[in-house]
């Protein structure tokens, strides 16, 4: 599963929809919860932990998938 | 040459060519590689020979792959075709693999075969998140609310997850609100509560609430109850739960800390929570549920605690012993036991070290499901939705095997297993009717067969005296229901129906969908716990009328076979020797006469659901009467039946409320309660006595009550009908057969 899957489950939104640059603040539904959420499903579909740092860093879909590809994640 | 046929070539031109490809199945996969979307379309357009030539397994995975390839993007694959394609063979491709194709597609895109593909695989497979998001999609574009609050239900039983549930409450947020019962539900807390929200929200839809729940400001449950102007006040919940954690009101327990610095901080943290409690009792109603004290942190010294001086665990237990003996002081508050949450819970652990320091989370994930599950064992008989009697299957059920075949002594039920699963289940079941609970059997069975196992099985706890009621014939199920609520005079919708039978339990939800029929697990050992998870059979308080129900309807089986050698029907009831015992509400029995209110539907005139803070304000208030009818008979105490709230206006008693547990209906008790509220009427000097009555579904047996008493109609307005009795001639007399004592 893509990244983009993720972000399209944990929000709800269209496959489509999702780009590289979709972020927290393109989307309504990535608030604070939202994202706390995206964390969570990352991790658990990756099969990672991510560090405090990380979590930070990671708003939008680009920063996701550089972020999960350094930790040696696959899609 | 058209498409089809280029395409049919080819292939057969691969199936000869591939050295390896000695099957039709090869021969897709390859033309996959080679060439996406000639093989996408050569199986839409071929698909008998496809059906013809491969397994169905086969075709399956061949189809996951071309999909996927599809996807990819290779060579112009179309996305429409591709929906085609798997809503084409919508009876064999992975649910995956049409989920894939959906979700792919933009909503409006998806055609009505597509969707109509989607709900058939969901028949064969219920619980797949892919697909009922789909079908979700295209409920709420087509804006079926019903169907797509249901779907958002499933999808929530499928998904635990914490961001579906999120998904899930976002998208109920939006639609309309169901016509079910509202409740108002306060969260308090000491740190980030948001997502038992989105799981509180599921649960309370699950037992058919409408919840509206309110969150106070992040750690700032104690200002909320004090504030006068809060939030929290002007809400005005039905039920509040406060979960405060004692590492949020003790800082440093990560820590060691002296065993004097630990006492004092616990003993402080305990007064803060007591404090509040006390409060919120002062100008609440509600229901409070404080959840009991747990710490993420393990003992500082490791195994070394407990050796020499009391450890962290020893500590929390006598903080929490402490806590719940002063809440058990107040009136409405209960402690939610943790650890019995987490000894049952299903999803995994519950602290999350890294949520908890990003985003002051102490209950993350689907274990919150667990807690939200426990909330509404509080919820439900706030609510009144505690049923009143659990109907049982036989084989299967109570014991291993079918005593038909099996023979009395071929069946599994013992101490050991194969056979202590049900004993433990029936042992179970033995301690509902404690709480008030009654039993009842429905068995497609010869009855000798099954009477023998129950009268004389050495492993059988539940003997014939535990049920109230016993139809063991080869009727349907359903028809027996109905057989069962009327001999009990309660509505089907009273009743909890057990099964192992998949198919029986579907045909009682459709004939009778008013009966709770929860799923039983496949495996006996489950059973217990799979019906002490219901919240419907939960009561927040046990009355003395609750612990001798069972043998009241016992009483009740013989007095109607007394009636059968008894001659007229009045000289039926002189021989009951009836006696009631009328008086008015005091402390001890405000709390049955409040069941009453909450649980009377039948007889019940008004049925004017009054809170017990009502019922407390009125028994203190010098306008009001509420009287109390206990009855007893020549078989046994049927306890407090009847009550009656009289409001008494200058010349004129009004009879605001009057109700009656169905159990006495036909024995004329209510008659002897409206003469004796006609008597002290008179002696206080009132002229007419005025009865109201407002019709419901089910309290057709109360509509005639006035007018075969004497009374005239005055008229209905807003639904309430008022019925008037002179008191000046004494038209509401004693019945000859029942003799009275006042209280």
């Amino acid at each position: 599963m893509a990244p983009e899957d993720v972000v399209s489950r944990v929000f709800g939104v269209d496959r489509g929809r999702v780009t590289d640059a979709t972020s927290n603040t393109t989307l309504a539904e990535w608030d604070s919860m939202g994202h706390v959420n995206l964390i969570l499903e990352l991790e658990a579909t990756y099969g990672l932990s991510l560090s405090p740092d990380d979590t930070l860093t990671m708003t939008n879909v680009e920063a996701i998938k550089r972020v999960l590809q350094s930790r040696g994640a696959a899609w | 040459m058209t498409h089809n046929s280029l395409s049919a070539d080819l292939l057969e031109q691969l199936i000869k060519a591939a050295t390896k490809a000695s099957t039709t199945r090869e021969a897709i996969a390859a033309l996959t590689e080679l060439n996406t979307a000639e093989a996408v379309v050569w199986l839409i357009t071929n698909e008998a020979t496809a059906r013809a030539q491969c397994a169905p397994r086969d075709l399956a995975e061949l189809l996951d792959v071309v999909v996927k390839a599809g996807l990819a993007g290779r060579a112009g694959t179309r996305a429409g075709d591709l929906a085609k394609l798997v809503a084409r063979y919508a009876d064999l491709a992975h649910a995956d693999t049409l989920a894939t194709v959906a979700n792919s597609l933009p909503a409006v895109l998806r055609n009505e075969e597509l969707v109509g593909a989607v709900h058939k695989t969901l028949e064969r497979e219920p619980r797949h998140a892919g697909l009922l998001r789909v079908a979700l999609d295209h409920a709420l574009r087509k804006k079926e609310m019903f169907e797509a609050h249901r779907l958002l239900t499933r999808l929530g039983r499928a998904d635990d997850s914490q961001a579906t549930l999120h998904f899930i409450w976002r998208k109920r947020s939006v639609l309309k609100p169901t016509d079910r019962p509202p409740v108002r539900i306060a969260l308090m807390s000491s740190f980030t509560i948001d997502p038992l929200v989105h799981y509180l929200d599921l649960e309370c839809r699950a037992i058919e609430l409408e919840p509206e729940i309110y969150v106070t400001p992040f750690n700032s449950w104690a200002q909320e109850i004090i504030a006068e102007t809060s939030g929290l006040r002007k809400f005005n919940p039905e039920i509040a739960f406060l979960s405060v954690s004692i590492d949020d009101l003790v800082g440093d327990l990560g820590g060691l800390i002296s065993g004097d610095q630990l006492e004092e901080a616990g003993e402080a943290a305990v007064d803060r929570i007591l404090v509040a409690a006390k409060q919120f009792a002062e100008w609440s109603d509600a229901a409070l549920v404080v959840h009991s004290l747990l710490s993420v942190h393990r003992e500082p010294l490791g195994i070394l605690a407990d050796r020499g001086k009391p450890g962290r665990a020893a500590w929390l237990e006598r903080l929490n012993a402490r806590l719940a003996d002063e809440l058990q002081k107040l009136p409405r508050a209960y402690v939610l036991d943790m650890t019995d949450v987490l000894l049952r819970r299903k999803g995994g652990a519950l602290d999350n070290p890294k949520m908890r320091h990003m985003a002051a989370m102490r209950l993350c994930g689907p274990v919150v499901g667990d807690v939200a599950r426990a909330y509404t064992h509080y919820i439900a008989p706030i609510k009144g939705l505690t049923r009143k009697c659990v109907v049982l299957d036989l084989d299967n059920t109570l014991w291993g095997g079918i005593v038909g075949e099996d023979g009395p002594h071929g069946i599994r039920l013992g101490g050991t297993s194969p056979g202590s699963e049900y004993q433990e289940f029936q042992r179970y079941l033995l301690s509902l009717t404690d709480r008030g609970f009654l039993l009842a059997l429905i068995s497609k069975n010869n009855p000798d067969d099954a009477l023998e196992v129950i009268r004389s099985h050495e492993g059988m706890i539940l003997r014939e005296d535990a049920f109230s009621a016993l139809r063991i014939n080869w009727r349907p199920k359903p028809e027996n229901m109905i057989g069962i609520a009327e001999e009990l005079n309660i509505g089907v919708d009273s009743l909890i129906f057990l099964d192992d039978n998949p198919h029986e339990r579907e045909l009682m939800r459709q004939v009778l969908p008013d009966v709770l029929t929860p799923d039983l697990p496949a495996d006996p050992s489950l059973y217990k716990a799979t019906v002490e998870a219901l919240p419907q059979l939960q009561k927040l308080a046990i009355t003395e009328e609750d612990r001798t129900r069972t043998q009241m309807y016992q009483a009740k089986r013989q007095r109607e076979q007394t009636r059968v050698s008894a001659g007229s029907l009045e000289d039926y009831l002189k021989s009951l020797d009836i006696t009631v015992t009328i008086g008015q509400v005091d402390e001890a029995s405000l709390p049955r006469v409040h069941q009453l209110f909450q649980r009377t539907n039948q007889f019940n005139l008004t049925t004017r659901r009054y809170a017990i803070a009502d019922l407390e304000a009125i028994a203190g208030d010098r306008g009001c009467r509420l009287y109390t009818l206990r009855a007893r008979d020549r078989f046994g105490d049927h306890g407090l039946v009847a009550t009656a709230l009289v409001r008494s206006e200058a010349d004129t008693w009004r009879v605001d409320s009057f109700l009656m547990s169905c159990r006495v209906i036909g024995y004329g008790v209510e008659t002897a309660l409206l003469a004796t509220v006609g008597e002290d009427a008179r002696a206080a000097g009132a002229e007419k006595l005025i009865g109201e009555y407002i019709e419901t579904a089910k309290n057709a047996p109360a509509r005639d009550f006035y007018s075969r008493h004497g009374f005239s109609d005055l008229g209905t307005e807003d639904g309430v009908t008022q019925w008037v009795a002179s008191l000046t001639d004494a038209n509401q007399t004693l019945p000859a057969w029942i003799r009275r004592e006042v209280a």
